[in-house]
């Protein structure tokens, strides 16, 4: 009988470690984000996609703001998935460079803009709630993971559009 | 004589698409929303040749009524429409919301409507029926495209008649300028309560679930023994990011992001333990995630109106640079690393 009890216990503990970490997250992160999100995606809902298509438009004109400011439009604006249909604004030659760009650049922007991609949070929240365990603040980790992924798919779209002029040279 | 059209959804609305035909009995395109005849009813009427009517004025009986035009938020009149069988059209961005959701369906329903959104239906287009019986198709508009259905000049007379005596003053203006604000606002809170539910509560449900397993089961020491310590150094995480980019693993530990998404939460509860040094969170970030999207490239690129010889190459031009940038981007975060929380 005891040997059940024992189990039993046991058992249920191995739950109750899962259930303690849920309840932190639900409570510790779910209502600043949900006031976030709402804040962020009101205001974006009121400049409206319509009004930054002409920026977007003028972003692909040059190799630098093509593979950093249209993305960082796109994800802003549309979020994970629509952000890839601004890719209809640049030349088939650059599209997979764009798109190379674009979903990089996916969860970098969660640090301070998760409306943009909510179904995939924990790529950043994963790593950032052991920083917050050990007690810093994240907002240097936040800014940092967004400038660097600036960097990074203006990297991504350069070498992706050299590869693709290559893939399609030897094709001809 | 009738046209059919064809009425889109918008850019975040949600329905449709709707091909549809006026008829001798059922004509009447009815607006329903604040401050007079909405513009998008108009455009409808004039290019159906259907009978405008200010559904706030007159009384139209159900039969009768071919299109409503609506401007609702979601509470009620998006509902009230299409439980009558009647096509409705919103021009706010609402999905199938509020009390009578359940009556919304695509093939009754279509939302944040604009202008660019409605165009003629084109020749042997199936119509869009109401209850999924079989379905007419659009005949003869060429032909019927001859007699104009009423010109431009008369629909605006009559437009103006309707509306005078009822000129949009300061105030209505005013009334629907913050309804507007307060409708996007309360849009984007739904928006965002819809995420939690479907997408990040979920998640934190499974994840916290095998956490708490691998905390009390004595796992935990084995990943702080095994995996910490390649998370820990330059090299281990520039390994971890080749892995991850190499073209036959990317496209399969893509799909959502899921693995990203729990490798990342194991590594912060190691982080949380001081078992890998804080500041290797920000390379950790581009290391675990050098796969990102490797599984979504032709999706992503037909949402870019890309052609099929583009996407052909281009998948594998995104899935050869992973290999360079994948690592390239670990090193650059190391570089950035320096000196966070120091």
């Amino acid at each position: 009988m005891d040997l059940i009890a024992n189990f039993a216990n046991g058992f249920m503990n191995l739950f109750k470690a899962g259930a303690a970490v849920f309840s932190s997250w639900v409570t510790g992160i779910i209502p600043l984000i949900v006031i976030l999100m709402t804040a962020v995606s009101a205001v974006i809902k009121l400049i409206g996609e319509e009004r930054i298509h002409r920026l977007a438009q003028k972003a692909t004109g040059n190799i630098i703001t093509r593979y950093t400011i249209l993305p960082i439009l796109a994800v802003l604006f549309l979020g994970n998935p629509m952000c890839y249909s601004f890719g209809r604004f640049v030349e088939n030659k650059h599209k997979p460079a764009y798109y190379d760009a674009t979903v990089s650049f996916l969860h970098p922007v969660t640090g301070l803009f998760p409306h943009a991609n909510g179904g995939e949070l924990f790529v950043y929240m994963g790593i950032a709630a052991g920083v917050t365990t050990l007690g810093f603040p994240l907002g240097e980790l936040a800014v940092r993971y967004f400038l660097v992924g600036i960097v990074v798919i203006f990297i991504r779209g350069l070498v992706t559009e050299k590869i693709y002029a290559a893939l399609k040279a030897r094709e001809q | 004589m009738y046209r059919a059209i064809t009425i889109v959804k918008g850019n975040s609305g949600w329905g449709g698409p709707l091909t549809i035909m006026p008829t001798e009995v059922c004509n009447k395109v009815v607006s329903l929303t604040g401050g007079g005849i909405h513009p998008i009813a108009v455009k409808i009427a004039e290019m159906t040749g259907g009978e405008l009517v200010d559904g706030f004025k007159t009384a139209v009986p159900d039969e009768e009524m071919f299109v409503a035009v609506v401007d609702c938020a979601g509470s009620a009149r998006c509902g009230v429409y299409p439980k009558k069988k009647v096509f409705t059209v919103n021009v706010t961005p609402v999905g199938k919301v509020g009390p009578l959701a359940k009556f919304i369906v695509e093939n009754l329903y279509v939302s944040d409507v604009t202008e660019t959104c409605i165009s003629f239906a084109v020749e042997g287009a199936a119509l869009t029926s109401k209850d999924g019986s079989a379905a007419q198709t659009v005949q003869g508009t060429v032909a019927l495209a001859v007699t104009e259905p009423k010109t431009k000049a008369q629909a605006r007379a009559e437009i103006a008649a309707m509306n005078s005596g009822k000129k949009k003053n300061v105030i209505t203006r005013l009334g629907i300028a913050v309804g507007g604000v307060v409708n996007k606002f309360y849009q984007a809170g739904r928006e965002t309560i819809d995420m939690v539910m479907k997408s990040i509560l979920p998640f934190m449900a499974f994840v916290s679930m095998i956490i708490g397993v691998i905390q009390v089961s004595g796992i935990g020491n084995l990943i702080a023994q095994t995996v910490s310590p390649w998370a820990s150094t330059l090299p281990g995480m520039l390994l971890i990011s080749l892995i991850c980019s190499l073209p036959f693993v990317a496209p399969v530990i893509g799909p959502g992001a899921v693995i990203a998404q729990v490798v990342g939460t194991l590594l912060g509860v190691e982080i949380g333990l001081g078992h890998i040094p804080v500041q290797y969170a920000l390379p950790a970030l581009f290391a675990i995630n050098a796969q990102v999207g490797g599984d979504f490239v032709p999706v992503g690129l037909s949402l870019g109106e890309a052609d099929s010889e583009t996407i052909e190459l281009g998948v594998p031009a995104v899935l050869y640079s992973r290999l360079i940038t994948g690592p390239l981007a670990v090193l650059i975060a190391y570089l950035f690393s320096f000196g966070l929380y120091q």
